[in-house]
């Protein structure tokens, strides 16, 4: 029996107008349109290119926030290096890279041609999620209209939480099946066929074309001299569709959060990997990632689910593990065993079960023992829901429930 | 140089043959998959050598760095 995702995977999206990236929305996504807005992909050299994206600190946008001038150094160093477009979105509640599909496809793939040429890289890979057929449908007629000076390949990843993951890409690629392995080098050092391989999100790409397109967004006002730039958010609201806005970095949480008519206590901050966040708490954060880091609610892919204000958010999390470990790639013996021992706690703490030293124990047996981050982001969501859902926990277990009162409620 | 134990999780099918040969090094969680509880020093490192050769599904290995 399979648990269903308690966030819907996203295929339609409300994308609104932006600064950067998301900026002039209404001339659509077509090549004619991008080309008249921004003018020609400019020829970059790769000096000029790690000096741009370092001044500004690009950093990885599919979670883990790695310098990508890092990256791009590291892949420049070896062999003819491959560069990949990830476009598959895993988390269900993030939408940020379908809003780009379908709005800015050619501001993805000049970035990712760009860094290509730069590298004197001659492939491109281009990487779809299986589980949303209008993304793939928007990244392929974008690749229609354009002719580029790179092989341009395209990859269908499986519609799987874990396929999005940098290892299960590459199996995909070399034609396995696309679930995560063991990565004893970075892929920049040795990924596709060996080759160093420069994987990045979809989003990252994007601002690496801005970058080149549009220049220094310091220079246009945007963002902080520590965190210079623009970031794309996911705000998941429970019976909405998702949002996907684009703001400045030190933007008050207060202003992105202004339009959400019922404010729960407490909201889900980077998605089913991340932690949960207390409203006021939120709200009294600015929009950037090292602040957010500092306060154990890292940002990740920039997603903020809120669930409606009659969801116990403990329900929610019990929902959300009996998911995770149901998405498991059922090849690492602690995520196998783990994850679904870990979700049955959790369904305990939720029946009134006095279980939080038995699901201590399990999430430090599982975390960091598994090829993929999979059972890492679990076990962050799991620590946080015991550090900042306390009350809640408490409450169940004298068969209340602080949300909502425990006869309204089914599980 | 120290040396550290890394697993294959993948590959890895708790036989516990590495805790069997290194249990200085290597304990078995509730499911008998290894966890790994300290650094191999010098005077372990050629236990560790024949724990990773002895493994049947060939998921161990040393490794010069630190672990992550």
């Amino acid at each position: 029996m399979s648990a269903p995702s308690p966030v819907p995977v996203p295929d339609r999206v409300v994308v609104h107008p932006g600064p950067a990236l998301l900026a002039g929305l209404e001339s659509g996504p077509w090549l004619p349109a991008h080309r008249a807005r921004f003018g020609p992909l400019p020829d970059v050299s790769l000096d000029d290119l790690l000096d741009r994206v370092a001044r500004v600190g690009v950093a990885g946008r599919g979670g883990a926030a790695f310098p990508f001038a890092t990256k791009l150094a590291t892949a420049a160093r070896g062999r003819r290096p491959v560069v990949v477009v990830n476009l598959a979105e895993g988390e269900p509640a993030s939408a940020k890279d379908t809003a780009l599909a379908l709005t800015r496809p050619h501001l993805v793939l000049d970035g990712a041609v760009a860094t290509a040429r730069a590298l004197r890289a001659r492939e491109v890979h281009v990487v779809l999620p299986g589980e949303r057929p209008r993304t793939s449908v928007a990244v392929l007629r974008a690749l229609d209209e354009r002719r580029d000076p790179v092989r341009v390949r395209v990859h269908t990843a499986s519609p799987t939480f874990v396929a999005g993951q940098a290892r299960a890409v590459l199996e995909l690629m070399a034609g396995r099946p696309d679930l995560p392995v063991t990565a004893w080098q970075p892929e920049a050092v040795a990924g596709h066929a060996g080759r160093p391989t420069l994987l990045s999100n979809a989003e990252t790409w994007a601002h690496v074309a801005h970058l080149l397109l549009a220049g220094d967004p310091l220079r246009a006002g945007l963002g902080t001299t520590a965190e210079p730039g623009t970031t794309l958010l996911t705000i998941s609201r429970e019976g909405a569709l998702p949002e996907v806005r684009e703001v400045a970095h030190g933007t008050p949480w207060r202003d992105v959060l202004a339009d959400v008519p019922d404010r729960p206590a407490a909201a889900l901050v980077g998605g089913f990997h991340g932690t949960w966040a207390s409203w006021d708490h939120l709200e009294r954060m600015r929009v950037s990632r090292a602040a957010m880091r500092a306060e154990g609610m890292p940002l990740g892919a920039g997603i903020v689910h809120v669930p409606a204000p009659t969801t116990c958010p403990l329900a929610l999390t019990a929902d959300v593990l009996a998911y995770l470990a149901d998405q498991s790639a059922r090849r690492c013996g602690p995520c196998l065993n783990g994850l679904p021992a870990l979700a049955a706690e959790v369904r305990g703490l939720v029946a009134g079960r006095d279980g939080t030293r038995r699901v201590e124990r399990l999430a430090a047996l599982v975390d960091g023992r598994g090829a993929c981050a999979h059972p890492d982001g679990t076990v962050r969501l799991v620590r946080s829901a015991l550090a900042v859902l306390g009350d809640e926990v408490e409450a169940h277990r004298s068969g209340q429930c602080a949300t909502r009162s425990l006869r309204e409620v089914t599980w | 140089m120290s040396h550290a134990l890394r697993v294959d999780w993948p590959s890895c099918h708790a036989r516990g043959l590495c805790h069997e040969l290194l249990p200085e090094v290597v304990d078995l969680d509730e499911w008998g998959y290894p966890l790994v509880t300290g650094e191999v020093t010098e005077a372990l490192l050629a236990d560790a050598r024949a724990a990773v050769r002895a493994c049947p599904r060939l998921a161990l290995r040393l490794v010069e760095a630190p672990p992550r």
